[in-house]
C-alpha cells in the first residue's frame, strides 16, 4: 500500500514535469498535459484512436501468439533431446543476435506490405527470447530431482510433465515477457517500414505533420499496452513461483 | 497404522522362505570419467541380504556406498556380475523406497503432493492416494504441514517428508543414503530413534548408507565395513544388540563400545593408507 502510494507519488511528479517542460520549450514541440488530454478526447470521439489500436493489438497478438506457439515447444524439444538442441543450438544464437529488423526489405519482397508481413516481423522479434529462454529452462531440470523420479517408477511422460516442465516455467515467463516487449517494438517498426497503419501509422503521421499532442497520446497508448502487458506476465510469475525466489536468466 | 495384511502379502509374495532377499554377486562398476581413464567404483563385490534385515553400510567416501543403493534400486546396472532383488534384476518402481542425502523434495509441490507423487502409480484412485499420503505425513509427524512446501520446512522435517515418501509406498526394500548427514546433531537423533520406530513397525528390508559409525551400529543388524579405490567389500560384522534400541542407553553397552573401537581403528587406518584421501600418511596418533 505504502509503495502504490510511492508510485502515486512519482507519477505526479512526471506529470509536473512534464508541464514544466511544456511551458519551457519553445514552439510547442511538448504538449501540455492537458492538451494532450483534449487531443486524446479528440482522437477517441473521432473513433480513429480504436481503430488504429484494433488494427496494432490484431497483428501484435497475432505474432507474438505464434512466437508462443513456436518458441516454447521448439525449446522444450531442444532442451529434452539433446542432439537436437546441440546442433540448432549456434544456428539459434547466430539468428537471436542478428538485428532481425535488417529482415524486413527482404519480407517485404516475400510478402508485401500486408497483415502477413507485420505478423511476421513480429514474430521474428519476439520468439528468440521466448525459444532461448525455455531451452534454458529445459536444460536447467534438476537431475537430482530426475532420478528421484526414476526411483519412483515414474515414466517418462511423467518426469517431463511433473518434474521438467514446471522446472522451466520461472524462464519460460522471463523469456514471455522479453518477447512481450520486443514484440511491441517490432509492432511499431513493422507499422512504419510497411503499409503505415495503425499506432504506428499514426505516430509516423502526427509526428511528421508537428501535431504534438495527438502524437503524444499515440506514445502513452503504446507504454500502456506495454505496461498491461508484461504486468499481467508477472502476476502470473508471482502467483506460480510462490514457492520459491527464482534465479533466472535473462 | 500399518495394516496387517500389507505384512502378509510381502511374505506371500517371497520368492522361497528364507533366500536372501537382495544378492549381489561378483558385482563391478566402473565409470567413465571426461579424462579418459574411469573410476573403478566397485569391484568384484558379494553382499546378500536377508529378508527384514537392516544393514548399514560403512565407509570412508569413494567406497561405493551409493553406488551400490543406486543398483540395488535398479537405477544404474552393474558392467558385470549380477543384482538380484527378490530374485529378479531390480527395476526402479514403488516396491523400493529411496530416501536421498539431499532429500530431493519437488519444491513447487505441497508436503502432501510430494509424497503423492510416490503412489501416482500405485493408487491411480485420488482419494486413495490422498488418504494414503495422509497417513504417512502423519506417521512421520508432520500432520499440520501437509499443505506446507518444502522451503517452508526446517532440513530436519524435509527430510520426514522424504521419509514419508519413502514410506508411503509400504515397500519391501527401503534404500537410504546418508539421509540424516545435512540435519543437526539434536534432529539427527531424534530422527534415528524415529527410523527405527517406523522400521520395527513395517520390518522391511533396510540399506542404509553412512559415513558415521555410530549411526551404522546404532541402526543396524549388521554393519557392512567398506573400503576406497577400487570400492570393495571388507567386512561383515553382525552388530547383536538388542532391540528395541531407544528404550535403553545403546551407546554404554560394552557391545557397542568394543565395536565402535574396533571399526574406527579400520576407518582410520583404510583413510591414512589411502592415496587419494587427505588425511593420506599423516600420523593421528592411535586407536581411540
Amino acid at each position: 500500500m505504502k509503495i502504490a502510494a510511492y508510485r502515486l507519488a512519482f507519477l505526479a511528479a512526471l506529470i509536473g514535469l512534464w508541464w514544466l517542460a511544456s511551458t519551457m520549450v519553445a514552439r510547442n514541440l511538448v504538449p501540455s498535459p492537458w492538451a494532450t488530454v483534449l487531443a486524446a478526447q479528440r482522437l477517441i470521439a473521432e473513433g480513429r484512436l480504436m481503430s488504429a489500436l484494433g488494427e496494432s493489438l490484431s497483428i501484435y497478438l497475432g505474432g507474438y501468439g505464434v512466437a508462443i506457439l513456436v518458441g516454447i515447444p521448439a525449446g522444450l524439444v531442444m532442451g529434452t533431446i539433446r542432439p537436437i538442441g546441440k546442433t540448432l543450438e549456434i544456428f539459434v544464437y547466430a539468428l537471436s543476435a542478428t538485428p532481425r529488423v535488417a529482415f524486413i526489405p527482404l519480407i517485404i519482397v516475400f510478402l508485401g506490405l500486408g497483415p502477413q508481413a507485420k505478423i511476421l516481423i513480429i514474430f521474428l522479434g519476439a520468439v528468440m527470447p521466448i525459444l532461448i529462454n525455455t531451452y534454458a529452462g529445459a536444460l536447467n531440470s534438476d537431475q537430482e530431482l530426475i532420478e528421484m523420479a526414476r526411483s519412483v517408477g515414474a515414466k517418462k511422460s511423467r518426469i517431463f510433465t511433473q518434474i521438467m516442465l514446471p522446472g522451466a516455467v520461472p524462464f519460460i515467463l522471463v523469456g514471455l515477457r522479453v518477447g512481450a516487449t520486443i514484440g511491441l517494438i517490432n509492432t511499431v517498426v513493422a507499422e512504419l517500414y510497411t503499409a503505415v497503419k495503425g499506432l504506428g501509422g499514426l505516430l509516423a503521421i502526427y509526428g511528421n505533420t508537428f501535431r504534438m499532442a495527438e502524437y503524444f497520446v499515440i506514445v502513452l497508448t503504446l507504454a500502456l499496452i506495454g505496461v498491461i502487458v508484461t504486468e499481467a506476465l508477472r502476476f502470473l510469475e508471482v502467483r506460480l513461483g510462490r514457492w520459491r525466489r527464482s534465479e533466472v536468466i535473462v | 497404522m500399518i495394516a496387517p495384511d500389507a505384512l502378509t502379502q510381502a511374505s506371500a509374495s517371497d520368492v522361497k522362505a528364507n533366500a536372501p532377499r537382495i544378492v549381489l554377486q561378483g558385482v563391478s562398476k566402473t565409470f567413465s570419467s571426461n579424462k579418459g581413464s574411469g573410476t573403478v567404483a566397485l569391484k568384484d563385490v558379494d553382499l546378500s541380504v536377508r529378508d527384514g534385515a537392516f544393514v548399514s553400510l560403512l565407509g570412508p567416501s569413494g567406497c561405493g556406498k551409493t553406488t551400490v543403493l543406486r543398483m540395488v534400486n535398479g537405477l544404474i546396472k552393474p558392467d558385470s556380475g549380477s543384482v538380484l532383488v527378490s530374485g529378479k534384476v531390480p527395476e526402479p518402481g514403488p516396491d523400493m523406497g529411496f530416501v536421498f542425502q539431499s532429500f530431493r523434495l519437488i519444491p513447487w509441490s505441497s508436503v502432501r503432493g510430494n509424497v503423492e507423487f510416490a503412489l501416482a502409480d500405485l493408487l491411480p484412485d485420488k482419494a486413495e492416494r490422498r488418504e494414503r499420503a495422509d497417513r504417512y505425513i502423519e506417521l512421520v509427524g508432520l500432520k499440520r504441514f501437509g499443505d506446507a512446501y518444502p522451503s517452508e520446512l526446517s532440513g530436519g522435517m524435509r527430510q520426514r517428508v522424504a521419509l514419508a515418501r519413502a514410506l508411503a509406498t509400504e515397500p519391501k526394500i527401503l534404500l537410504m543414503d546418508e539421509p540424516f548427514a545435512s540435519i543437526d546433531a539434536q534432529t539427527r537423533e531424534l530422527m534415528q530413534i524415529e527410523l527405527m520406530r517406523l522400521w520395527t513397525v513395517r520390518r522391511s528390508v533396510a540399506l542404509f548408507v553412512t559415513h558415521s559409525v555410530d549411526e551404522a551400529i546404532l541402526l543396524a543388524d549388521q554393519v557392512v565395513l567398506m573400503g576406497p579405490r577400487p570400492g570393495r567389500i571388507l567386512e561383515v560384522i553382525d552388530v547383536g544388540l538388542e532391540r528395541p534400541r531407544w528404550s535403553y542407553d545403546v551407546r554404554a553397552e560394552p557391545r557397542f563400545i568394543e565395536l565402535r573401537a574396533y571399526l574406527w581403528d579400520r576407518i582410520r587406518t583404510l583413510v591414512l593408507t589411502d592415496p587419494e584421501s587427505d588425511f593420506y600418511g599423516r600420523d593421528l596418533g592411535s586407536a581411540v
